[in-house]
């Protein structure tokens, strides 16, 4: 089969449906392929733009500052280059800032009403609560995972309420610890409580999972008993705060939490969760969904074929399914293909690779890492604070995100590049995950569209 | 006797330690063990639970028998956590069987079959090889075909410890000794570190053994005593996924043997076999070790490189000290030491040994302590059963009874035999403990609120040993906050304890999984920061709170 395109995005991802629905929105034709599993998939329902510096231990305040404070520290950080813009820009964070703001509020337009609608912006980081009941700074949470405001003199109960033979959740140990912290740094709420449901909403109280109980409550029938035994608990512990495993729902999350907040009085919301986790789920199909609409060509379970770079332009790729080889011709190609996990990049004991394009890759120093034995990457301790370079490693881009060779040049005139496939960051450190993605992504669809259709970056 | 007057005091709850606090319990000695940090915790946990034929050691027959009495020994008394695997010898040429000792192997083995319960060493057709294991490579012209036991070394080891207890030793863990003081005769004062408490403690001992494994000469140095060992590292790779269906041996680049197990659903390779002066707590596997592995297997099993490496694991024997031979001219076997002519009449340390053997090491040695005390007490090891072992595990009817896969209790049986029967009446009470905490191996909640409860593990580290968590390919992604939590549960312990606990936990697994990275297994480990940094924040939190750097991570 054949198949021609004004934009080729490759990866399913943030940044590549970021990509793909902005492309399509400035009127380039676009079709997005997509292999297999991405990170996007497995995040947490939190949209994290800048929670801390590299390597820094101060939580910033808002995404803004970290953002400001980025680019005129690590002018090759992902940020900085999308303030580079064209040659006379004196304002880099200001652009930055600009660029990222406008692609955090698009984003949050496009999420509105669906189950992926998102509380926050960039400037102002909101504390997000896990199911183990750390915190973490980011920019953006779904609605259904934001716990709402605490006042400074908070006086409400935190109740976790966990739902027996759900093991992600356990109650007692999760107040606990999110007690500690309270306590550690003077924030309120400084009381908890923890109970768990007995639902077993298919008949057994084990081995449930949260998506089951998602998919469960999306059916109208079986929320007046949850809503009840969650009212009962909450009343017994005087609750203010009710957080509950993301289980409100695949569909009707909003509505549900408003219901159960109505009965309750409580503020009753989601924990951010480990995957594989319903928010994410609500988060890429609510892209998927955004793009479609938008008329945009998705072909799920694709995969770019490896091939060369032979002249300044890609013109020609081939995706291969398990049952047919499709032959893309293309005007622009966005790589969005993520880091492990999505399988941009790869590695053997020999060094890192670029899988699609054998692009170059550097490190988080920008040094080449193609001869880097991956294992000299990395720290002696697991959760490293400074994180470990493995995890900054990725492709070098210019001001238009096209990835360069090791003269810094476009390596095609033609082919941008987003999301955490880029090198200088490392998102599980500096919590900046999908903002980079989202970001990136948006810009790389801004540019790789006008150069489909206008000819030229 | 005062409460801390002991006929016997053992330090090391390797192995060899446990077998020797079983044995002393079990002949009605007082008897106490003293181990530094968990049962298991060091080169017994790193060895690959092979019960040999001595099939190697083809130069010590006596050795091979003893070796065959303890197979036999262990079938009889620890049945459930003893298996069988078929071992091929590959061969790409034929003078590989006809030479180096090998048909002096295949004899010495071929003596022993009956009494093992294993066919006679056969050669097989290449096709027949092919067979077996599809894996091997092509151009094989024939192979060797011999039968090994195995044993799951943690649980042996745990078991020990659990009978000895029951036999009315004490058994306290996480307890170092750190000095031990001679008192003409009356016997040995232990002073030890008590790393739960911080306090240091004494007690004293009449007889005082010493099983510290490759720290033994540590030991023996406290009292004034002398030990040489010659201390050798051996490292493991170990692969996502059985590549193979049945064990294989073969020669490695230097002509060493190494091998490779299916082991649970993993595979083990190892193992190398290098002089170190090291201290074994820092020691990780080197780029060299794993490439020497990956080389000496390729040639017969090429697809060697395709599954994905998930951790490495390394150990330090502690031989004989037989100097200037190669490391396979050493006697594999044990010599009890009496430090009485170096005038310290009460100690009794081990060099050489093998798990195999443990529990005869161990026998020898009380066999000297009981002379010394003037007793004249019989040893039953070799004939009472380790907890586990009183009866048969209908698996079938308990999966129905209890809806908990036949899989799972499987697994369950083969860690526990018919203590299987303990963990259900937990589920009985609490049947949401039916709940599958691990996504590798299928370790239900109710075993491990039961390990917790009988066990006494202190971590989770320890719980691993006992259960087998975290062991699996992911290595401890998706379990590690859940089986916490359940820890943290049990033991009181408060939320900055859970959050280190995790920590402790993940840098355990990460000292044996970043030598080897490369492949897949960035994917596997962006999840865990993803899982553990990104979301949890818990790379903040060691900003915050009093992680202590492991031995590993202190030198880099
Ligand atoms: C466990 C976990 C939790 C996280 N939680 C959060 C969080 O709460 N908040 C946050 O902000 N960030 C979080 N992150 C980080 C965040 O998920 C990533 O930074 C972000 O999703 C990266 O998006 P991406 O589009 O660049 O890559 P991915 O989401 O990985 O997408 C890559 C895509 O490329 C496709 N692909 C790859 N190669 C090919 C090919 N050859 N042909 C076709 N398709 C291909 C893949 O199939 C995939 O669809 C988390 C990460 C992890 C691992
Ligand atoms: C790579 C490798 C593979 C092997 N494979 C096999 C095999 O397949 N089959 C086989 O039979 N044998 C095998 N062996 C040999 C076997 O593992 C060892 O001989 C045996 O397990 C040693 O057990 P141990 O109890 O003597 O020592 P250890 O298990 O090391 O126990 C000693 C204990 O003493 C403790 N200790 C140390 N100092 C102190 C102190 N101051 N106070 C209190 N406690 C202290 C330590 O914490 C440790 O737990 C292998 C060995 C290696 C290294």
């Amino acid at each position: 089969m054949d198949l021609d395109t004004d934009v080729l995005v490759i990866g399913g991802g943030m940044a590549g449906l970021a990509a793909g629905i902005r492309s399509q929105e400035r009127g380039a034709n676009t079709t997005l392929i997509r292999k297999g599993q991405s990170a996007t998939s497995y995040s947490s329902g939190a949209i994290d733009v800048s929670g801390y510096l590299p390597g820094g231990s101060q939580q910033l305040l808002s995404a803004r500052e970290g953002i400001e404070a980025i680019t005129s520290l690590y002018p090759l950080h992902p940020y900085s280059i999308l303030g580079f813009g064209s040659a006379d820009n004196d304002d880099v964070p200001g652009l930055a800032i600009e660029r990222v703001g406008q692609a955090v509020e698009w984003l949050t337009k496009h999420l509105k009403s669906t189950p992926a609608q998102l509380y926050g912006g960039i400037d102002s980081n909101l504390e997000g609560i896990t199911l183990v009941g750390t915190k973490k700074p980011t920019a953006l949470l779904q609605q259904t995972i934001w716990p709402g405001e605490f006042a400074v003199d908070d006086e409400g109960v935190m109740l976790f309420l966990g739902i027996k033979g759900v093991s992600d959740l356990n109650p007692k140990i999760a107040s606990k610890t999110f007690l500690d912290n309270q306590a550690r740094t003077g924030e309120p709420p400084h009381k908890v409580g923890n109970a768990s449901l007995d639902i077993a909403p298919f008949g057994h109280g084990y081995n449930l999972s949260t998506t089951n109980i998602a998919r469960w409550l999306d059916r109208e029938e079986n929320l007046v008993t949850f809503i009840e035994q969650v009212k009962k608990k909450a009343e017994q512990f005087g609750a203010t705060y009710v957080a509950l495993p993301p289980i409100l729902g695949l569909e009707e999350n909003l509505k549900n939490q408003k219901a159960l907040q109505e009965a309750t009085g409580a503020s009753v919301f989601e924990l951010l969760a480990f995957p594989p986790s319903v928010p994410s789920f609500r988060l890429q199909r609510g892209l998927e969904r955004v793009f479609i609409e938008k008329g945009g060509h998705l072909l799920i379970g694709h995969e770019a074929e490896p091939c060369g770079i032979e002249s300044s332009k890609i013109t020609e790729v081939l995706a291969r399914s398990p049952r047919r080889k499709v032959e893309i011709t293309t005007r622009s190609v966005v790589l969005a293909s993520g880091k492990y996990i999505g399988g941009g990049l790869a590695a053997t004991v020999e060094g890192l690779r670029e899988t699609v394009f054998g692009l170059m890759t550097v490190t988080d120093e920008f040094r080449e890492s193609g001869k880097t034995r991956p294992q000299r990457l990395t720290n002696v301790v697991s959760l490293s604070p400074e994180s470990h370079s493995l995890f900054g490693c990725g492709l070098s881009v210019d001001q238009f995100l096209r990835p360069v060779n090791p003269d810094g040049d476009a390596t095609a005139e033609n082919l941008f590049a987003a999301g955490s496939i880029l090198a200088g960051y490392s998102y599980a450190m500096e919590k900046c995950g999908l903002g980079v993605a989202l970001a990136t992504g948006h810009y790389a669809g801004e540019t790789a569209a006008a150069n489909a259709t206008g000819g030229g970056v | 006797m005062s409460k801390t007057d002991y006929d016997v005091i053992v330090i090391g709850g390797g192995s060899t330690g446990t077998a020797v606090v079983r044995d002393s319990a079990m002949r009605g000695l007082k008897t106490l063990l003293l181990e530094r940090d968990d049962i298991a915790s060091a080169t017994v946990g790193t060895c690959a639970g092979m019960i040999s034929s001595g099939f190697k050691y083809y130069n010590e027959p006596e050795f091979m028998d003893m070796c065959t009495d303890e197979v036999m020994h262990l079938r009889k008394i620890a049945r459930h956590i003893v298996m069988k695997l078929p071992i091929l010898f590959p061969v790409l040429d034929f003078s590989e069987i006809s030479s180096g000792g090998v048909s002096k192997g295949m004899e010495e083995y071929a003596k022993r079959v009956e009494r093992r319960g294993v066919p006679p060493f056969l050669i097989l057709a290449p096709e027949v090889a092919l067979e077996l294991e599809p894996m091997l490579h092509p151009d094989v012209v024939a192979s060797g075909y011999i039968e090994e036991f195995f044993i799951d070394p943690f649980r042996l080891s745990v078991l020990q410890a659990m009978d000895a207890k029951k036999h009315g030793a004490d058994v306290y863990t996480y307890s170092e000794v750190t000095d031990l003081t001679v008192v003409e005769k009356e016997g040995i004062g232990v002073s030890y570190h008590n790393r739960l408490t911080g306090q240091i403690e004494t007690v004293k001992g009449k007889v005082v053994i010493n099983a510290a494994g490759p720290w033994a000469h540590k030991i023996a140095k406290l009292a004034g005593a002398n030990l040489d060992l010659r201390l050798t590292k051996g490292s493991h790779i170990i692969l996502d996924r059985r590549i193979v269906n049945v064990g294989i041996t073969t020669r490695a680049v230097d002509r060493r043997w190494v091998y490779m197990y299916p082991h649970e659903n993993t595979t083990l390779i190892g193992t190398t076999d290098l002089p170190t002066w090291e201290n074994p707590d820092e020691l990780v596997a080197s780029h060299d070790e794993i490439e020497y592995l990956f080389k000496s297997f390729e040639w017969i099993v090429p697809s060697v490189r395709e599954a994905r490496i998930i951790r490495t694991m390394v150990g330090v024997r502690p031989m004989i000290p037989t100097w200037k031979v190669p490391e396979d001219e050493v006697s594999r076997s044990f010599e009890v030491v009496d430090h009485e002519p170096q005038g310290v009449s009460g100690l009794i340390s081990f060099t050489g040994g093998k798990l195999v053997v443990c529990r005869r090491m161990a026998q020898d040695a009380v066999d000297l302590a009981c002379e010394k005390l003037g007793k004249g007490l019989d040893c039953r090891t070799h004939i009472e059963p380790l907890p586990g072992m009183e009866g048969d595990v209908d698996i079938l009817g308990l999966s129905e009874e209890h809806s908990i896969s036949q899989h799972a209790l499987e697994r369950m049986r083969i860690r526990r035999g018919t203590e299987v029967q303990e963990i259900l009446n937990l589920v009985r009470e609490y049947p949401e403990w039916r709940s599958s905490m691990c996504t590798c191996e299928p370790v239900i909640e109710a075993e491990i609120r039961y390990a917790i409860r009988n066990e006494f593990p202190h971590t989770l580290n320890d719980l691993r040993r006992r259960l087998r968590l975290g062991t699996g390919p992911c290595q401890g992604t998706f379990c590690t906050f859940k089986a916490a939590a359940i820890l943290a549960e049990e033991l009181e312990l408060n939320g900055e304890d859970y959050q280190l606990e995790i920590m402790d936990f993940l840098s355990e697994r990460w000292k044996g999984k970043r030598p080897p990275m490369r492949g897949e297994q960035l994917a596997q480990e962006e999840l865990v920061q993803g899982v553990y940094a990104c979301v949890a924040n818990l790379d903040q939190t060691m900003n915050e709170l009093d992680y202590d750097l492991k031995p590993w991570e202190e030198v880099s």
